[in-house]
């Protein structure tokens, strides 16, 4: 086996391998040695309800900075920057990748893009559609027709099938798009400086002030172009039609990335970003042969900039479809499906730590740090709720007669009891800031639909098994197995159908 | 940004903190550690755990009374000998040494306390020699003191009732029993086994239904039904039977005995019968051997033997029988 294959499938095994030997290693420690395992299992226990609390507080501020921020008038702050700061040659340029979403999701996307508060003739819109979708020509066609006149430029691509080097994934599409925008750019001599792209998923419709607060945070940065910048995501499009299991899920997802927007040291980019334009052709586009697209652009910019490059996070919201289907049990699938491509997230830590090896610039200490934070979240996510709900009460039952008599066997389940109460208590702030990110509530839906918005929270442990562990798992022992994933887009509602 | 990311960073701390401080103190109350002020050292400890039944018994350790009702733990205890006592208003207390170890829990979760009263309830409205218990039907069968009736009722002694009339040629009666399927009665004494059976509303008119086997040379012993609620196994002194429970039948001898009067046991899920008999040996001293004679119906030809006259079958020879 050639020395970079070798290095390249070992770093691959290792999370899985990580997660599974933790697991394992429970399981037969809690046969072998139950007071081992128990002390082992009290003591993850523990670390969850800090943890829960921690990330709790960090929900609670960031919720805070995005309400603090709503409303503002942030076109008005870049118009009262100083000229040579470039907001009057600042250009936004909007790609949306698609693969077989269609009008329905689209056509909201970019009356939205339209809705916003910037300057139309600055904004080109990059409609980059597939090849092999039968249907690309004639949306195409017909979106053309109804929003050519709106931007100040306004281009459908269609991205070929097959080109060597590729997989069928979503960052193919968008390189191939964002290439059609370089050509666009170059003809009307725009410089790459003064553009900013931002790659959205089909179904995203941004707030009017997005791209004036991404601007001000643009034009205001000491280093504008080694920076992505992140809206917090929140799937209201249609949320209220949403079933209750899609919708916590969801609301939790979004959740989860504002805490994350709060944890600035292991802020990476997360589906629909903004990006210098510079920086994206200087790193040459998103990856064309990976899923998670959307995070390894940012550590495609991280090692370019040997380390010197960050996410800074908009409290905006971009407002994306949840993911559901027509009964609870092709919710359920659609939505472990969609959380295991999040999951394949994890083919980012072979790509990091060979970047890593061959960049001699970035700070060890840096290296080990980011590379840690990357191994130590995708494990986490793996084996949490297998720890919690499957391993936890395993010593008891396998412990014997013996462990059965011992006090830790007696405060085993006390302990892990006292933990669920305490994160049932932490649920309570989670409930409250839900409702508070909520839409109104459309005309003709119960307001007993608000009732139960409450009530659904009860259905949490549920959902911890079904989108806890076992996605990340599955992700990561399939890339231990070198079976690698195909990019699937997310059934949305209805709307994919 | 940056005030957030310092109140952020101090939250980080804090957190570590809490978690580095608490550890040791929670895991040494899980394995049973408890700091000793006065030494400044952990000592390890022991729980007794206290279940009663019914619950909400006072707790009194060591003669102290404990805040907590039954079922309660009492943890953080030095190992050694503890005595509880546990009361409970109009119920039997009870008292014992418990002794606790380090590490460890002494459970003392089998506790009933009996109520000073008992719930007693007379069942039977009329006298009666003996009964049998049918817990499949919820019902109660019972004989009466003169032997010439078989009542029947509700566990909770509702719905007494006389269901059957016995003849008097079996008084006095040794035995009876209801038919696994509840559609007849055996009663037997000595020399005579009668059947009876209910009619459809499991009464029984014995005028019409009743039919008895005499056994003039033999002494029965014990009878038992057969799962199938139609054949019943005998034994008498002298030999192991089967008898179908219908007019005229005639038993089938189906083991020779020895011993004038065998110890035996029906099993009647497997149809098996399990009994002693005697055994000769060379040197001239008897010894008892255990027999277990299946009686499954797709193991052995039971209605085959049965179609045969009395006495054409021959009866099975036990191994190294002595007569």
């Amino acid at each position: 086996m050639n020395k970079g294959i070798f290095l390249k499938r070992t770093l691959e095994i290792i999370p899985g391998g990580l997660s599974w030997g933790i697991i394992i290693g429970l399981i037969f420690l809690s046969f072998l040695h139950p007071v081992a395992s128990a002390v082992i299992i009290i003591s993850f226990d523990f670390y969850w309800i800090v943890r829960t609390v921690y990330l709790t507080t960090l929900l609670v501020m960031a919720h805070q900075r995005l309400f603090r921020q709503k409303g503002k008038d942030w076109l008005g702050l870049c118009r009262e920057l100083p000229s040579e700061r470039g907001f009057a040659r600042l250009y936004q340029v909007v790609l949306f990748p698609v693969y077989n979403e269609g009008l329905e999701v689209l056509r909201p996307s970019l009356e939205a893009l339209s809705a916003s508060h910037y300057p139309k003739e600055r904004i080109i819109v990059i409609m980059a559609f597939e090849e092999r979708n039968a249907l690309a020509h004639d949306n195409a066609l017909i979106l053309e027709e109804e929003f050519r006149g709106r931007f100040g430029a306004y281009l459908s691509t269609f991205h070929p099938d097959g080109l060597p080097g590729e997989s069928r994934t979503k960052g193919a599409n968008a390189t191939w798009g964002a290439k059609a925008a370089r050509k666009l750019l170059d003809s009307r001599a725009i410089a790459y400086e003064q553009v900013v792209i931002s790659c959205f998923d089909a179904d995203t419709c941004v707030e009017i002030e997005y791209f004036g607060c991404l601007s001000y945070h643009f034009l205001i940065s000491a280093k504008p172009h080694q920076a992505s910048y992140q809206p917090m995501p929140v799937y209201n499009n249609n949320i209220w039609q949403a079933p209750s299991l899609a919708r916590l899920i969801e609301v939790s997802s979004s959740f989860c990335q504002m805490i994350e927007s709060m944890r600035l040291e292991k802020f990476v980019t997360f589906s629909s970003h903004s990006m210098s334009f510079k920086t994206l052709v200087a790193i040459d586009y998103w990856p064309t042969n990976m899923i998670s697209d959307d995070s390894v652009i940012y550590w495609k910019g991280y090692l370019h900039y040997n380390g010197d490059y960050r996410v800074v996070p908009l409290y905006v919201t971009v407002s994306l479809d949840a993911a559901y289907s027509s009964n609870l049990w092709r919710t359920i699938a659609v939505q472990y499906k969609q959380k295991r491509r999040w999951a394949w997230g994890v083919e980012n830590f072979p790509f990091v730590v060979s970047g890593f090896i061959k960049n001699n610039k970035i700070p060890l200490v840096s290296k080990i740090r980011r590379s840690f934070h990357l191994l130590e979240s995708h494990v986490t996510w793996a084996v949490w709720a297998v720890i919690l709900v499957f391993i936890g009460p395993l010593p008891i039952f396998f412990g014997g007669a013996f462990f059965s008599q011992m006090s830790i066997a007696y405060n085993l389940p006390k302990i892990t009891g006292l933990l669920f109460r305490f994160t049932l208590l932490t649920s309570l702030t989670w409930v409250f800031l839900s409702w508070t990110i909520l839409p109104p509530r459309p005309k003709g839906t119960s307001w007993l639909k608000q009732g139960l918005l409450i009530i659904e929270w009860i259905f949490v442990p549920f959902i911890i098994l079904i989108v806890g562990s076992a996605p990340a798992i599955d992700a990561q022992t399939r890339l231990m197995l070198a079976r690698y994933m195909e990019f699937n887009p997310t059934l949305k509602g209805n709307k994919v159908l | 940004m940056y005030n957030f990311q310092k109140i952020r960073g101090c939250l980080f701390y804090l957190s570590l903190f809490l978690f580095c401080a608490g550890l040791p103190f929670i895991l040494s109350f899980a394995l049973g550690y408890k700091f000793n002020t006065r030494t400044f050292k952990f000592v390890k400890t022991g729980i007794i755990w206290v279940k009663t039944q019914p619950p909400g018994a006072t707790i009194f350790l060591n003669g102290r009374l404990f805040p907590e009702k039954s079922p309660a733990s009492m943890q953080e205890l030095l190992p050694g000998t503890y005595k509880i006592a546990l009361e409970l208003e109009q119920h039997y207390p009870w008292n014992a040494e418990i002794e606790v170890e380090a590490g460890k829990v002494s459970r003392v979760d089998k506790v009933i306390l009996f109520p000073v009263r008992p719930s007693l309830q007379q069942l039977n409205q009329e006298k009666f020699s003996s009964f049998h218990l049918d817990n499949e039907k919820k019902v109660i069968y019972y004989l009466d003191q003169d032997k010439k009736t078989v009542y029947r009722s509700n566990l909770d002694g509702s719905n007494f009732e006389d269901v059957a009339g016995l003849p008097d040629k079996i008084d006095p009666v040794t035995g009876w029993d209801v038919s696994p399927d509840k559609s007849k009665i055996f009663v037997y004494n000595q020399h005579r086994l009668a059947i009876i059976l209910f009619d459809q509303q499991n009464d029984a008119d014995f005028s019409s239904s009743v039919f008895a086997t005499e056994y003039p040379q033999e002494r029965i012993s014990e009878v038992f039904w057969h799962s199938d609620s139609y054949h019943l196994v005998v034994l008498t002194d002298k030999h192991v039977q089967v008898i179908e429970s219908r007019r005229g039948s005639l038993p089938v001898n189906l083991v020779d005995l020895v011993r004038g009067r065998p110890e035996a046991f029906y099993d009647i899920k497997e149809d098996i019968l399990y009994f002693s008999d005697s055994q000769k040996s060379p040197d001239g001293s008897v010894y008892n051997n255990l027999y277990k004679l299946e009686l499954r119906s797709d193991l052995f030809l039971l209605e085959k033997l049965i179609t045969q006259p009395f006495g054409a079958a021959k009866p099975a020879q036990k191994e190294g029988s002595g007569e």
